[in-house]
């Protein structure tokens, strides 16, 4: 790898740490978003098994970016991610199957997560390996930062823990409604409006 | 009659009280993309309900009568969203030809149903529950609708809004969400209606 596709796939990774963050820039991949993020485990969780899908179909979709038909590539995407998601969730199966059981649908739901389709798109079927993989890592590294921001605020308002371990004194009030629906898309409407007030000044 | 009653269940069940937006977190994209407007939410709604109905009693066929007894269970995801990707190509195809303004109205709305969670949620959540071949005709039905439904009342109040004097800071997304926050609010009233 030469130094100029090194420092590409640099700027790439810090990219998608922040500038292009995937929850809070793009709004890319909302459903798990929403649903993992009641405690902290379960969006760490989520995080960490969509950035491995995300690394390795951003790779395998850059190797193969010279031979893709422009009309089959959507499929091939398709096709390529849903293999890594089965790996991904069979392994889930094997080593942490309390953590599958929790999860549910929402592991084979990555496959149609739009952040990992839309990287496939706009980066690996584009760039040289080297920066597929920076840009990869950075998205999925950013989305799960976010993913666990927003569990670790609603699971503190909640049951006034963070990562299972108590935070707040017991007299605390939990919020159960930061528990339920309702307070998933209410939290994250204010942290996308404090970010836009925040960082957007311009 | 005792099954169509059940049938009524199911159906009620996953359009209202589960309703898939709303609880179970499913197409969101669409949810907040597609839903500036009345009209253009109600013909998303109608390309997904049918999508929806038939994929989801296509998977289901494959799912229990060649994935099961072949022991191919691993290829069911795979699997699913093949018979997910032909579908909506067929509609698309099927709409060029014969309903051409139709097809101009919708754009690039039509590939994206691909991309939505919703309708592959539901294949997952029929296998989950192990509804039998009618449960899942119904449940992809009132998945459906129960997703028109969400994504039309989101776009009647989205309308309003647009006169509505908000933070500029929660423009667009941010204000998007807090309404489907309270909106969901508003749903959890039908929670209980259906035992079990």
């Amino acid at each position: 790898m030469s130094v100029k596709q090194k420092s590409e796939a640099a700027t790439f990774f810090i990219r998608g740490l922040w500038e292009e963050n995937a929850i809070f820039r793009q709004l890319l991949g909302m459903c798990p978003t929403l649903a993992v993020t009641g405690a902290v485990k379960p969006a760490l969780t989520m995080g960490l098994a969509t950035t491995f899908v995300l690394v390795c179909s951003n790779v395998l979709v850059s190797l193969m970016r010279n031979v893709l038909q422009a009309h089959l590539r959507i499929l091939m995407f398709t096709l390529t991610i849903a293999t890594f998601v089965t790996i991904a969730d069979l392994i889930l199966k094997a080593f942490l199957p309390d953590m599958s059981e929790t999860l549910g649908p929402f592991v084979p739901l990555i496959i149609v997560n739009c952040l990992i389709i839309g990287r496939a798109e706009a980066c690996g079927s584009r760039k040289p390996v080297g920066t597929s993989l920076g840009d990869a890592l950075g998205m999925g590294v950013g989305f799960t930062l976010g993913l666990c921001a927003l569990a670790a605020i609603r699971e503190l308002l909640a049951t006034g823990a963070v990562f299972e371990l108590a935070v707040l004194p017991e007299k605390f009030e939990n919020w159960n409604v930061m528990q339920l629906p309702a307070g998933a898309f209410i939290t994250l409407g204010i942290m996308l409006g404090l970010s836009n007030h925040f960082l957007k000044k311009k | 009659m005792e099954t169509f009653s059940h049938l009524i269940v199911v159906f009620i069940s996953i359009a209202v009280v589960n309703n898939l937006v709303l609880t179970k977190f499913l197409g969101i994209c669409p949810y907040l993309g597609v839903s500036r407007k009345v009209d253009m939410a109600f013909g998303m709604g109608c390309a997904v309900t049918f999508v929806m109905t038939i994929s989801a009693t296509l998977t289901w066929l494959i799912n229990i009568k060649i994935l099961v007894p072949l022991e191919l269970d691993y290829l069911k995801y795979i699997a699913f969203i093949m018979v997910i990707a032909s579908m909506v190509q067929l509609v698309e195809m099927y709409v060029r030809k014969f309903f051409p303004p139709l097809y101009e109205s919708f754009g690039i709305f039509l590939p994206l149903i691909v991309t939505n969670c919703a309708i592959l949620g539901v294949c997952l959540f029929i296998d989950l529950w192990g509804y039998g071949f009618l449960e899942a005709v119904v449940a992809g039905l009132g998945g459906g609708l129960g997703f028109t439904l969400a994504i039309c009342i989101m776009g009647g109040i989205r309308e309003n809004l647009e006169w509505a004097d908000v933070p500029d800071a929660l423009k667009g997304a941010g204000i998007t969400l807090i309404t489907a926050g309270i909106m969901t609010l508003a749903f959890m009233g039908f929670s209980g209606m259906i035992k079990g």
